[in-house]
């Protein structure tokens, strides 16, 4: 049985149809690109994902349960675990409490499985070698830092899948790699990975299924290396060649 | 001496509420502006029941009970409209209770409120009962510093900074906000009861628009969500709020001087912390 599964999902807002008849599944385990020009409804569709936009039509369903209407929150504590296009940090807190935070927020046996929360809370900094600013301000840091911050928070709330929505934006090459090192010990660890990019050399190395949007459909799915080759997505990225 | 207890035993009466509504609209960012509807209400719940049936203990319970009930009307407002519509409906749900209370007057002698009110059992002395009011208070302080740094205050520190961000980690917003109110609940039935047991009366004066005002420059001038900037702007400005009764200028112009004074304070302090004051809108 697949771990997530969308089933003929459509949003409008007024008469505009952001997302169109949208059916794919995951299976536990896999990392799957998301990818497609600008304004494709690939965050769209991550906000229907986790529960932001209630889609028009269709279903979603997660280790088969249909969660389609359950709130933002309770997608959280099933194992929906989000990173924000914009960094999702809380500047006002320090480092320690932005990690601490997400660890409360899980649920009763989840918490107690974790054990004590402060300490990990200090171990996902040290994974990130953020450990000796965890008691200033996250305002202060860095863009890359705090997408570090961000993933690490998310990644360390033990959810099962991760929707992640352009984790390399604005970091640089040695942080991407850090990213993309992350996202594959989670595959290690059995989780599975929804991962927006527009960074395509990235999804090649990471992805093991990628998913082409463009105007709220899905309008090719593949292997990294098959969608790569194809036409069409050369076509949506450059649009057609007047040559051929 | 005698005006030195008096000064604390007001100090006393203010602080619960300021502590509370700094947890709800100074860290929380939740534009409420009805904490006086609530204390209001507590407050004429718990004495025409002990009116009605003299028992301090029933009495109480009934003040808690209307201002869970009241609380819980404010949270669920809070979770069904928008920040600057609560903020509006919020007054509107205070002033239709104050309209309630002064119009239904076989009830609650409407504007001449309730004199001579039964004693609380508290120390029949001024000192005892402001060493009782400290007590009180140091005990609230450290409470409410506690609820500030516990999971609680986290989570609704995040939900004031990012309510997407905060939800996409689990974060119940009904649940934070429903705890927020309550313990806003529990700040109106310690501030009042004490207040009205000390000076004897129920009024509806003390629920008029000033006294609003009032509230919210005791957050603001704090410091929104600092549990001790608001405890020590609650004694300086409680403090500035009776001293000025010693300025000699006749009661009608003193009244309208001391509420532009009041208004100066907010306005600086307003502008000084603008910054900060209200939820940065961020888009995801």
């Amino acid at each position: 049985m697949s771990l997530l599964s969308t089933s003929h999902l459509s949003l409008s807002i007024g008469e505009h149809r952001i997302l169109s008849d949208i059916s794919f599944s995951v299976d536990s385990g896999e990392i799957i690109g998301l990818i497609g020009p600008n304004g494709s409804g690939k965050t769209t569709l991550f906000n229907v994902l986790s529960g932001f936009l209630k889609p028009s039509t269709g279903t979603i369903h997660l280790h088969g349960e249909d969660i389609t209407t359950l709130s933002p929150a309770k997608r959280a504590r099933f194992g929906i675990g989000r990173v924000f296009q914009n960094f999702g940090i809380f500047r006002d807190m320090t480092l320690f409490e932005n990690v601490l935070v997400a660890l409360e927020a899980l649920s009763k046996e989840e918490r107690a499985l974790k054990g004590d929360l402060r300490k990990v809370s200090m171990e996902t900094l040290e994974m990130v070698g953020l450990q000796s600013h965890a008691h200033t301000k996250a305002g202060s840091l860095s863009g890359g830092q705090m997408r570090l911050l961000e993933i690490a928070r998310t990644l360390m709330s033990g959810k099962e899948l991760f929707l992640l929505d352009e984790p390399t934006a604005g970091v640089s090459p040695k942080l991407t790699q850090q990213v993309a090192d992350l996202i594959l010990q989670l595959k290690k660890q059995g989780k599975t990975v929804l991962v927006v990019e527009h960074d395509l050399p990235f999804i090649g190395r990471i992805c093991d299924r990628v998913i082409v949007m463009d105007v709220g459909k899905v309008v090719l799915t593949g292997k990294p290396n098959e969608v790569k080759q194809s036409k069409g997505l050369r076509e949506l990225y450059f649009g057609a060649d007047p040559t051929t | 001496m005698a005006f030195v207890w008096h000064l604390v035993i007001l100090i006393g009466t203010w602080l619960p509420g300021a502590l509370t509504y700094t947890m709800i609209f100074g860290k929380g960012k939740i534009l409420h502006f009805g904490p006086l509807g609530v204390s209001l209400m507590t407050s004429y719940a718990t004495f025409l029941t002990l009116g009605a049936t003299g028992s301090y203990p029933i009495a109480v319970l009934t003040g808690l009970g209307s201002a869970i009930a009241i609380s819980a009307v404010f949270a669920w407002l809070s979770l069904r409209l928008e920040p600057d519509g609560f903020g509006i409906m919020s007054i509107a749900v205070h002033l239709s209770v104050l309209s309630v209370v002064l119009n239904w007057s076989s009830l609650t002698r409407g504007a001449l409120g309730i004199p001579r009110l039964p004693r609380a059992p508290f120390p029949a002395s001024q000192e005892g009962f402001a060493l009782v009011m400290v007590v009180m208070c140091i005990v609230w302080v450290l409470g409410m510093w506690l609820l500030d740094r516990s999971s609680f205050g986290r989570k609704i520190a995040a939900l004031a900074e990012h309510e997407w961000h905060s939800a996409a980690l689990g974060v119940s917003r009904a649940r934070v906000h429903f705890l927020a109110f309550m313990v806003g609940a529990l700040g109106a039935l310690f501030g009042t009861l004490p207040y009205h047991h000390y000076i004897g009366l129920l009024h509806p004066n003390d629920y008029q628009f000033p006294g609003l005002i009032f509230f919210v420059m005791l957050v603001v001038a704090g410091k929104p969500g600092s549990v001790f900037g608001v405890t020590i702007s609650t004694i300086l400005l409680v403090l500035l709020k009776e001293l000025l009764r010693f300025v000699p200028l006749p009661p009608d112009i003193l009244g309208p001087v001391r509420l532009i004074l009041f208004g100066v304070i907010l306005f600086a302090a307003v502008w000084y912390r603008r910054d900060t004051l209200f939820p940065k809108q961020r888009t995801v």
